[in-house]
């Protein structure tokens, strides 16, 4: 483009822009339409000083309300109404908005708003507030055309401005078209020409219904929902490490493939966990708001990070299920919309009591071939422990005599321990709760500096007490299963036991440094070392290192044998910068002269204490075992147990919510400002003001809320969805700002349309889509409509907002990559499972913190479909970014569509496109040279173009390619750089 | 907003940079004013002399990341009290209710870990650290009073470069290309560099946010090829690349006419810059154009590999080849442990080609019109840090409370500083500077009026500053 052409096409579009204004003038002398044409006027120039915020409202008028603006507006009288002489004045001191930031009102504006107060300045509610009206079907007058209600919408606006509807695609483009669109990948050429051999309706319709029918329909649907959802498989912020919750991404696609109805499919992510008998799927469902980024830098604030994570929660949730922009209410009284300061703490309320577990989503394959390996390993250890002939007492054997020589002293050492569980307990945080076996579970937040006070009940023991032992136990609810709360930052699982202090009535219990079954704790070990906990030095503490999930102990004698027959505390004080309380640990005490901490695990030793001597057949079994497992003496031995043990496979814990129970409920609390710092009052859950009606119940937790938005009540949730699911196929909705359906949005281009389609997705009468997005999807495609021919709009509507002409656009980067491989012949068919790593420079992630890896995938996950493309949220997947996919850091409701030169240098440098045009060229060679053994190059040209383009080439089209491969023709590979130009032209990437 | 500007605003969101934008911000939003004002053509990739809003001072910037946050006390802002009071706890007084990242507020004071001395005809004190700098403190502006919101490094990386401290919203230099365009035709308007390791805050801190990804910031690498793809794939020549980008020219062309659809000419355009760029950023990167005096001057040679010296040199080239926001990053601040090792290192690195770049600059008449910051995400405390069990020992936490940061250039008032902090360093006395107010001071310089430049993002108005920030006059010469 020259740059005259550039200027040129400035200019054109600055006056297309002003014509578009221009038609929404009235040419007539009626009463405007409150919603449509003075609305935006009082929202632009009046709202944020005489809104409805309170805080910053001005001359206490507010014009936002019919009795506010009593005030300043006499019905049909402008003359007597101070608003209008405001505005109008020529006074700057006078004048209305202020001169100092704000311009005056313009003629047109002046006029609507003058006839407005001329017709009795009437208030109507936003038109996105309002329930949905009954429309009926408009009439059109070229009765051929429509085939369905949204064609006559569409026509009866085009007739209304003296335009008419392009004439129909191509069959081979509208085949591609619906391809892309319902499958997200094109058709084979043959699939092209069976169709264009029979381009009937029927047929047509049976292509649909087959591609609504295919599993890649949930994949090509699923992409554009977990852009809401801001799916990544990171963390975020600096450290940005990977996290898994791609049993999500699986349900999401599952749950789109079963056409799960939209308001079930919205309950159960929102709420999936308070569902009656709630399932598995329904748990992973809750996925959906643990999207948010967790940031693991050391040293931050956790519960500041949960707040800016309940944030994105509810703006997320304002987006996707109300089009509204709630994050202006975060801080103060939004200045246009109808949402306060207070109802966005109080929608936060209504999301905020639960905790964020991990659960187990292995699949019952996994489930059983770790059993399968499991019972080899126990197979295995007894046949060992056979054929050392370690339990037999009369042997020779060495090894039985090694194993007699160490059960001897295990015995030896071996004490009688006895649990007290806690009489009470209370921490800075966390929750502690007793458990039937007498340890105590941790749950529920926690800082970087958590103190756990437990009153433990007095002991009537013979003896009196020599040592007390703290056991760091395991449990499945805990991160990585504990035995740690650290969920950030240091290793999942973590703990950090910094400092003990026991009381008595009288005052410190003396300890001494005692021990630990933790290896290798020596002194100077910050870590390990007992002595640790008793140096009043917040900073060395005594914690597990190496893997999470392992039960360790610490037994800290006492310096004097104590009768605790008094109530005695316990103080443990867990100080990390990261969280690091002890989640799940048991108190015993022993009298006894020795007590030492002990490698067996504590179930065995006490067994073993009570046992008589000899030990019986299946305990002496158990501790041979032990012995297999832990004398060095065994390191042989345990070579082949151990190889087995590492091919158990890992477990897949996916990310979810869980509502707290009804005694730890989570207040929520007004941010001043919206800063986390600022707390003030406590904010009751409810909707926000707006939606409240009276004598209807009204939502007090996350899973009334979720119902609310799915049901009538929420005015917003048929259009949002139904205008989500338009913009899909027309690039842009029929409100064409996408997320924002307020005051400040653009009026529906096709307010009818809007309302019919809304109301059509509800309806349950079986006419009705019953929340079937398939049904949508269906009648949407099957439209006249959306069968238009692709073209230029006419210059009376330049924005193509009538819908003339089908809207050209480019396809979303998933969409160009994954055509690519289908045409290439190279896209793998396996739906779901873990995200992948196709191939991208190193320099991509080299930028990001940590020098993550990206173990670059060969077989058949290098040509994935591109949502399974491992999201990096700081690094994202550079091919896909540069075509404007997001990064998944926060709720994205529409994806911007820009031309950059980036784009071409990566459709034409990067190595993964040559690679595969590469492949399309040597699969088309092949195919050729199938049908016959010397393929001229026009044959081979035509091949290559249908495999992209899939419509015929034009004779001058195949002679360009055919003379470029013959100037090529030094290269090696003249066909791949022919395959190479093909991929790059614009057809290859927008719509037919 | 002036009339205007929401007319823009709606042109821009609705229609222009959706439809016509062919990248990298050559059409910008002062372009697209200056040709509505004055009613006629003018060239769309033409700076405009008088700035967006008012005359700009600079041109461009080149922002000197340095990520990790130095350690203001023991470079500038020089404290004799925390000598004096070495060892003891700071008073409960000054400290209370303060949040740390790893330090307990109970944490001893730390003694300044260099000699301070004073410079230039300004008679800045420096720490013996910065030799370099010392010899043009006079061309210098030093700002001892900037305080953040922020005390991790992710987030306080983010709310430097977008105004907030959470990922999602358009960097200082989307915002820049956004408002008034690239300067350049063949590079892009936005560039960020890297030395020393990698940055806490991601690829969120050069991203385009909710402006039009045209927008975004473009990583060059100071080795191999600078931009990602910018070399032919193995096995494809200049002939082959360009027959391709002619043929794809005429294709396309054809495309655009059957289908009357103007959009097709962006791609076109965007091809035809990709081929140009390809041929222009290996020659920015050629530093066998630089005389051997230059090469001593910054500290590099021509086959260093990506030190900081090699990106300020490559900084001034392409500021002379019009790319409007150069962003260079040096990581390995973050000195919790050893502060005096660390902060000494660091110098090393850096102090010789920051000097070398005002020197240069002046030298080619550039650094009047190139504003040249200089700056980390937040300071480091009076306190010392110390742990067992990270094994730390004399370092310095974050502390987000008062910082230092210089500027030079593009109609900066030298030699001169600005702010004060209390005795211990601990907060700011005199002349608070926020953030966001550097931020309105960076657009002011380039004629913007911080608070007019605004897109409209999901029903509101966003801006660089959110809601805050003021120009600090005394900076502006």
């Amino acid at each position: 483009m020259s740059l005259q052409t550039a200027i040129g096409l400035l200019m054109a579009c600055a006056t297309f822009s002003q014509t578009a204004v221009a038609q929404q003038v009235p040419t007539d002398d009626g009463p405007p339409d409150f919603n449509r044409q003075v609305r935006p006027i009082l929202a632009k120039h009046c709202y944020a000083c005489h809104g409805m915020d309170d805080k910053t409202r001005e001359a206490d008028l507010r014009l936002d309300t019919l009795d506010g603006s009593r005030q300043a507006i006499e019905p049909g009288d402008p003359e007597a109404s101070e608003v209008w002489l405001r505005v109008i004045s020529d006074d700057e001191d006078l004048r209305m908005p202020p001169a100092d930031a704000h311009p005056a009102l313009d003629q047109n504006s002046l006029d609507i708003l003058k006839r407005w107060i001329e017709s009795g300045a009437e208030y109507e509610l936003h038109w996105a507030l309002r329930p949905t009206r009954t429309v009926s079907v408009p009439l059109v007058n070229d009765k051929t055309w429509p085939r369905g209600p949204i064609d006559c919408f569409v026509l009866s606006r085009l007739e209304a401005a003296g335009l008419s509807p392009a004439s129909p695609a191509a069959p081979t483009a509208l085949l591609r078209r619906v391809y892309m669109d319902l499958i997200g990948v094109p058709p084979t050429p043959e699939q092209a020409d069976r169709f264009a051999a029979d381009p009937s309706d029927t047929h047509y319709q049976q292509i649909v219904d087959h591609l609504l029918a295919s599993p890649q329909y949930g994949e090509r649907f699923a992409r554009p929902w977990l852009d809401l959802a801001r799916y990544s498989d990171t963390n975020g912020y600096e450290k940005d490490r990977p996290r898994t919750i791609w049993p999500y991404r699986n349900w999401v696609i599952d749950a789109i493939n079963q056409d799960m109805p939209f308001d079930q499919f919205s309950i159960e992510q929102l709420a999936g966990d308070m569902l009656p008998d709630a399932t598995e799927q329904q748990r992973i469902a809750t996925g959906f708001h643990r999207n948010t980024m967790l940031n693991e830098e050391g040293g931050i604030d956790p519960l500041e990070y949960r707040f800016y994570a309940m944030v994105d929660r509810v703006a997320t949730t304002g987006t996707v299920w109300m089009g509204l922009t709630t994050v202006c209410a975060q801080c103060h009284t939004h200045k246009f919309d109808p949402i306060t300061h207070h109802d966005y703490y109080a929608l936060m309320a209504l999301m905020d009591s639960a905790d964020e577990p991990e659960m187990n989503a292995d699949s019952p394959q996994v489930i059983s071939q770790r059993k399968q390996i499991q019972e080899q390993i126990a197979n295995l250890e007894e046949q060992t422990i056979e054929q050392l002939d370690l339990l037999n007492a009369k042997t020779d054997k060495p090894s039985a005599s090694a194993y007699a020589t160490w059960k001897h002293q295990q015995l030896s050492q071996t004490i009688a321990w006895a649990t007290v569980p806690p009489q009470s307990m209370k921490s800075t945080m966390p929750r502690l709760e007793t458990l039937a076996d007498g340890s105590v579970l941790a749950s529920g937040d926690a800082t970087k500096r958590d103190v756990y006070t437990l009153t433990m009940p007095p002991l009537a023991t013979d003896d009196p007490i020599t040592a007390i032992r703290i056991e760091a136990l395991a449990h499945p609810s805990l991160p990585s299963n504990g035995p740690g709360l650290a969920f950030y930052e240091g290793r999942r699982g973590d703990f950090f036991l910094s400092e003990i202090r026991i009381t008595t009535e009288q005052g410190s219990v003396e300890l001494d440094i005692g021990s630990t079954s933790v290896p290798n704790a020596k002194k100077g070990n910050g870590k390990t070392f007992p002595g640790n906990v008793l140096d009043e030095n917040g900073s060395t503490g005594w914690s597990i290192p190496g893997g999470s999930g392992q039960s360790h102990r610490l037994v800290l004698p006492l310096k004097q044998a104590t009768r605790l027959d008094q109530p005695w505390t316990i103080e443990l004080l867990f100080e990390r910068h990261y969280v690091a309380g002890l989640g799940h640990f048991r108190i015993d005490v022993t009298g006894d002269k020795n007590p030492a901490a002990s490698a067996l695990p504590s179930d065995l030793q006490f067994e073993l204490a009570q046992s008589p001597q000899p030990l019986p057949a299946d305990l002496d079994q158990q501790l041979a075992t032990q012995y297999l497992r832990l004398s060095p003496a065994m390191a042989e031995q345990r070579k082949p147990i151990d190889q087995l043990r590492r091919r158990l496979p890992g477990e897949t814990r996916t990310l979810v919510m869980k509502q707290r129970p009804a005694d730890f409920h989570r207040e929520t609390m007004l941010r001043h400002r919206g800063e986390y710092l600022q707390a003030r009052e406590v904010v009751p859950p409810r909707i926000p003001t707006i939606f409240q009606r009276p004598h209807s119940k009204q939502p007090s937790d996350r899973l009334e809320l979720a119902q609310w938005l799915v049901s009538d009540g929420n005015p917003l949730v048929g259009r949002v969805t139904a205008n989500r699911s338009w913009r899909l196929f027309f690039g842009s909705g029929i409100v064409q700002t996408a997320g924002d359906f307020g005051t400040q949005s653009l009026p529906p281009t096709h307010p009818d349309l809007m309302d019919y389609l809304d109301a059509r997705l509800r309806d349950r009468s079986p006419r009705g889509d019953a929340w079937s997005l398939k049904r949508l999807h269906r009648e949407i495609v099957l439209s006249a409509t959306y069968r238009q021919a692709v073209g230029s709009p006419p210059d009376r509507d330049p924005d193509n907002q009538l819908l003339s002409v089908f809207p050209y656009h480019r396809y979303d980067a998933e969409r160009i990559r994954d055509s690519m491989l289908r045409s290439a012949g190279l896209l793998s068919q396996q739906v779901g499972g873990p995200s992948v790593y196709p191939p991208q420079p190193k320099a991509v992630v080299a930028l990001a913190w940590g020098n993550a890896p990206w173990p670059v995938a060969n077989g058949a996950n290098r040509y994935r479909r591109s949502l399974y493309t491992f999201s990096k949220r700081t690094a994202p997947f550079a091919a896909a970014v540069t075509f404007d996919a997001p990064s998944g850091e926060q709720c994205l409701a529409r994806r911007d569509s820009s031309t950059t030169p980036l784009q071409a240098l990566t459709l034409l440098n990067d190595a993964m496109f040559v690679e595969i045009a590469g492949k399309l060229a040597e699969d088309t060679l092949r195919e050729c040279r199938q049908q016959t053994p010397n393929p001229s190059p026009e044959q081979i040209a035509s091949t290559l173009f249908r495999r992209v383009l899939i419509r015929q080439p034009s004779d001058d089209e195949l002679k360009a390619f055919v003379d470029f491969f013959q100037q090529q023709s030094q290269h090696p590979n003249p066909w791949m750089l022919v395959a190479r130009v093909l991929l790059n032209t614009d057809e290859a990437i927008t719509t037919p | 907003m002036t009339n205007i500007d929401t007319t823009l605003q709606d042109i821009t969101r609705r229609q222009l940079f959706q439809t016509c934008g062919v990248g990298l911000g050559k059409i910008s939003l002062a372009s697209m004013l200056a040709s509505q004002l004055s009613g006629s053509a003018q060239a769309a990739d033409q700076p405009l002399a008088d700035g967006l809003h008012h005359p700009a001072r600079a041109k461009r910037v080149i922002y000197l990341f340095m990520a990790g946050a130095p350690s203001q006390l023991d470079l500038f802002d020089y404290k004799p009290k925390l000598k004096e009071l070495e060892g003891k706890p700071i008073p409960p007084s000054v400290i209370a209710g303060q949040r740390y990242a790893f330090i307990q507020p109970d944490a001893a004071v730390l003694a300044p870990r260099f000699e301070f001395a004073k410079h230039g005809e300004s008679g800045v004190e420096l720490a013996s650290t910065l030799p370099h700098l010392a010899t043009v403190v006079d061309d210098l502006a030093f700002i001892r009073s900037v305080h953040t919101d922020q005390f991790n490094h992710s987030p306080a990386q983010l709310f430097v470069n977008t105004g907030s401290g959470i990922p999602g919203r358009p960097a200082m230099g989307s915002w820049l290309s956004y408002g008034i365009g690239s300067l350049a035709s063949d590079l892009p308007g936005f560039v960020v560099m890297h030395s020393s390791g990698n940055v806490s805050g991601g690829a969120a801190m050069w991203s385009n946010g909710f402006l039009p990804g045209q927008h975004q910031g473009v990583p060059f690498r100071s080795s191999g090829d600078p931009i990602l793809h910018v070399a032919n794939p193995k096995g494809i020549d200049r002939d082959t690349q360009q027959a391709t980008v002619e043929l794809l020219g005429k294709l396309n062309r054809k495309r655009a006419n059957a289908l009357g659809i103007d959009e097709v000419n962006a791609r076109i355009e965007s091809y035809e810059m990709a081929f140009r760029m390809q041929s222009r950023a290996p020659e920015l990167m050629d530093l066998s154009q630089e005389s051997e005096d230059t090469l001593k001057l910054y500290g590099t040679s021509a086959n260093d590999r990506g030190s900081f010296a090699k990106n300020c040199l490559l900084a001034r080239r392409m500021a002379e080849r019009g790319v409007r926001f150069i962003q260079l990053y040096h990581s390995g601040w973050d000195h919790h442990s050893n502060v005096e090792g660390g902060v000494k290192g660091q110098c090393k690195q850096t102090d010789q080609a920051c000097a070398a770049l005002i020197k240069d600059l002046k030298q080619q008449g550039m650094l009047e019109d190139t504003l040249v910051v200089w700056g980390g995400e937040f300071g480091r405390t009076p306190m010392v840090e110390a742990s067992a069990a990270l094994g730390r020992s004399l370092g310095r936490d974050h502390h987000p409370q008062a910082y230092t940061m210089w500027m030079a250039g593009g109609g900066i008032k030298n030699g001169q500083t600005i702010g004060k902090t209390d005795e211990l360093g601990f907060h700011p006395v005199e002349q608070p500077v926020h953030v966001h107010d550097i931020q309105a001071t960076i657009l002011h310089q380039l004629g913007i009026n911080h608070e007019r430049l605004t897109f409209s993002h999901a029903g509101r108005n966003y801006r660089l500053t959110d809601v805050h920030g003021h120009v600090v006059q005394e900076l502006v010469a």
